[in-house]
């Protein structure tokens, strides 16, 4: 009896060495309705990846700026869904000409969730501790910053050499404002000045936020948003039905005509600038050959992604519509497999077996397709599903992989192709040099056009593979106004959501 | 009878330790740690050798054992790495979803399994015994996640009699709601586990039938089924209370899968997130105190069974 037990037991360890949760990508936006927001209305949002902590200064992760960026914590200046830079804590700034010295007007009368009040001393202390803090996110964003200084109400930045993404690094977790000397315990509550005040996480369950009410600008529309964390599409769609939320994230557009079925939700799809990145380790081996990567390239059928999800659209270089630089690449690896062949055959390599390392909560469709399209031009693929911290391990810090897939959902993130440490192993000087001038100028349409430059190059090289550029895919309550739509994966301002009785 | 206790006491003390060392040492066989989780992509190497050694990551194997082990000793599992919050009083409030849910299931097990098992070994033979004997077979092997999908579509999304996943926040302060909220994820495990058992009580009760003390009752006048039921089904009760032992790791088990699926925040869930987090400190104070209560339920069942058995009672 007792062998029988410790079996048991055993059995039990091994099945929990089996993982984790699903991810994916998601947003929505602003259908028609006919009644009046309710002031104390509660809005339920799902969301798919629940944060491991909710400390903003040092945990990785687009779960923590999905929800406490823009409504929990704010900085001088904020972005809009559609990527536009605006006022958030400065009421206004301007830049000398040289590019050098940014001077902000912070606002007066903006208080924490607990009362403190912001003073100017608060944003340097915030600016500085971030730039001097390796551990904090994001801190290396700021290296051009040489001082940070309060005058009266004016905050003034003076930079080494101009930098054309400070201000958008700014909307980011690098321009965030805390209050100094803060003993609030960062990693299960929160303190900020945004529109709404954290109340209460439910860990493995939901986080609740509630109105501030003496927030400085318009005050939000609903008294309590609940973020309810359901990893499985399935059951999120069950949750929809059975009336107990009000917007699904993160969903799968194949689910449609499900959810709209009953009425009472309308399928949203927004852009993002989730980019599926299908890396190649080119340090050594076939993939060093441009040609084998070319090969590779063309021999996946894009269109088929797209159609796969039911959402998203194509992408042949790393930079996605959103973004500024973005231009269609689609010449640069048109779908032919027949040239794939003569490429491989050109480079001499017979009989190619590569392994594809990918996180197991991607869509199985996703190797699927690339097992199927690489085997016609005869390459076998071996995928290897592992859990993220596998990947992060074995992919991204010992760039031991010979494919990888991943989902990109970060914004304007070029830098990564022209940084050769990264997992994406793409070392070309002439990117480098144009993602740097790109950095320096002062002109918005002029860095746009240099970095245009550089991702004609990193496609051209076949760095890597764009698979898609996934949508925000959210079905939103029709009784739901104010609900953003475009790249909800990583921002999710809730300051004008609301709902209505109707 | 003393001395058997003690035995099996020191077997289950022995037990502890090697799940112990088990659990610590393939938790770190796992490729990937936090640091790497917390700094995520976009790191630089210098950043993720910062947060492991605020973390203490960087001291020796047997010296983080010892520690743990030693905490362990006053009670103390230790602390998630990420949140702080100690390990102790997460199982404690995730037990009060967990905990409910896997009492629920064993009860619906064991309404399910035991009359229909018995009714099914005495009507074999017959039409409607075969039928339930299929059927149990047929829900058997039924899997976990299909029969809470099929359960929800039905009382959930179609009917609306109960919710489709989740647990209420407020959680048992409101104790209908909270009921409620584990109803469908309490059939699903039951059901499922309920078929199982059923099967095996009904094995258990045809064995009865062939033994000689239910021969010689019907011998003496009484008619089979009768005779089954007074002198057979005591035998039957002890082998159920020994399967029941196993069983609990099974509703276990059933719980991670089945809290996963309806997004009920148990241990379960918990314990998934945190492996896959490489919360190892929470992780392996989680599978302890598992692997603990199963083994003490196979002690408990082991004495329990050896007092209500008169053979082994007189053996001993």
């Amino acid at each position: 009896m007792l062998r029988r037990t410790v079996l048991a037991a055993s059995a039990l360890l091994a099945a929990s060495a089996l993982v984790l949760t699903a991810c994916s990508g998601g947003a929505a936006p602003t259908p028609t309705t006919t009644g009046k927001p309710d002031p104390d209305a509660s809005v339920a949002i799902r969301l798919v990846l629940e944060p491991g902590n909710l400390d903003i200064r040092e945990t990785a992760g687009a779960a923590l700026d999905q929800i406490l960026v823009d409504n929990i914590y704010q900085g001088l200046v904020a972005r809009t869904p559609q990527q536009e830079i605006v006022p958030a804590l400065a009421s206004d700034w301007t830049v000398s000409p040289d590019g050098l010295t940014y001077t902000f007007t912070l606002r007066e009368d903006v208080t924490f969730h607990d009362g403190q009040e912001l003073t100017p001393q608060d944003v340097v202390w915030s600016l500085t501790t971030r730039k001097n803090t390796p551990e904090w996110r994001d801190s290396s964003r700021l290296a051009n910053v040489t001082s940070i200084a309060a005058d009266g109400q004016d905050i003034v930045l003076t930079l080494s050499e101009p930098d054309s993404s400070l201000l958008w690094n700014l909307t980011g977790r690098a321009g965030l404002v805390l209050k100094e000397g803060d003993d609030v315990d960062y990693k299960t509550k929160a303190n900020g000045t945004g529109p709404f005040i954290l109340d209460s996480w439910r860990q493995g369950d939901s986080i609740t936020f509630s109105r501030n009410d003496s927030y400085w600008g318009e005050p939000a529309q609903v008294a309590e948003i609940v973020f309810d964390y359901i990893p499985d599409n399935q059951a999120a769609l069950n949750a929809a039905l059975a009336g107990e939320v009000d917007v699904v994230t993160g969903f799968d557009a194949n689910l449609k005509e499900q959810i709209e079925g009953s009425g009472d939700f309308q399928l949203v799809l927004g852009q993002s600038t989730d980019k599926g990145v299908l890396a190649f380790n080119q340090t050594s081996g076939p993939l060093s050959d441009k040609r084998v990567r070319q090969a590779i390239r063309q021999a996946i059928d894009h269109d088929a992604f797209v159609e796969a999800l039911a959402s998203g659209e194509t992408l042949y270089g790393p930079i996605p519509a959103l973004d500024p630089g973005h231009e269609d690449l689609s010449d640069v690896a048109p779908y032919d497999p027949e040239a794939a062949q003569a490429l491989l055959e050109e480079a001499g390599v017979e009989d190619l077996q590569l392994t594809l390392t990918i996180p197991n909560f991607y869509a199985t469709t996703i190797p699927q397709i690339l097992v199927s399209d690489l085997n016609e031009v005869g390459i076998t693929l071996k995928v290897e599903s592992v859990d993220f911290s596998t990947w992060l391990n074995d992919v991204y810090i010992n760039k031991d992989y010979d494919l990888s897939f991943v989902l990109h959902t970060e914004a304007r993130d070029f830098e990564n192709w022209a940084n050769p440490d990264y997992y994406f192993t793409y070392d070309n000087p002439k990117v480098q040099e144009l993602f740097a001038q790109s950095l320096a100028a002062t002109d918005e349409a002029e860095a746009a056009g240099l970095l245009a430059k550089a991702a004609r190059i990193v496609s051209e090289d076949a760095a890597g593979d764009w698979l898609y550029s996934g949508a925000s895919v959210v079905a939103v309550g029709t009784n739901i106004t104010g609900m953003p739509s475009i790249n909800v994966n990583e921002r999710l301002n809730l300051a004008e959501i609301a709902k209505s009785n109707g | 009878m003393i001395r058997y206790t003690l035995t099996r006491f020191g077997l289950l003390l022995l037990g502890l330790f090697v799940a112990s060392v088990l659990i610590f040492t393939t938790l770190r066989v796992l490729p990937g740690d936090i640091a790497q989780l917390i700094a995520g992509t976009g790191s630089t190497p210098e950043q993720i050798a910062g947060i492991r050694e605020r973390l203490g990551l960087n001291q020796p194997l047997p010296l983080q054992y010892l520690d743990w082990i030693g905490g362990v000793f006053r009670g103390d599992l230790g602390s998630s790495l990420l949140t702080g919050k100690s390990v102790v009083s997460e199982l404690a409030e995730k037990s009060e979803v967990t905990v409910p849910l896997g009492i629920l299931s064993l009860i619906i097990a064991v309404v399910i399994s035991v009359p229909l098992g018995v009714l099914s070994a005495m009507r074999r033979g017959r039409a409607d015994g075969t039928a339930l004997s299929v059927g149990a077979q047929t829900l058997a092997a039924v899997p976990v996640v299909w029969a809470g999908m099929m359960l929800v579509v039905v009382f959930a999304v179609w009917l609306g009699w109960l919710p489709a996943q989740g647990f209420p926040r407020a959680g048992w302060s409101d104790p209908w709601a909270a009921f409620r909220a584990l109803l469908l994820p309490a059939l699903t495990i039951g059901i499922v586990e309920g078929a199982m058992l059923l099967r095996f009580v009904r094995s258990a009760t045809l064995q009865a039938v062939g033994q000689d003390f239910v021969r010689t009752a019907a011998a003496k006048g009484l008619t089979r089924n009768s005779a089954l039921l007074r002198h057979g089904l005591p035998v039957v009760g002890l082998s159920i209370i020994t399967v029941l032992g196993l069983q609990v790791a099974g509703i276990i088990v059933g719980a991670v899968v089945i809290e996963e699926l309806f997004s009920l925040p148990g241990i379960g869930r918990m314990l998934v997130t945190d492996v896959g987090a490489r919360d190892l400190p929470k992780v392996q104070g989680e599978l302890l105190a598992l692997t603990g209560f199963v083994l003490i339920v196979g002690f408990v069942v082991d004495l329990v069974h050896r007092i209500l058995d008169p053979r082994q009672r007189e053996a001993a």
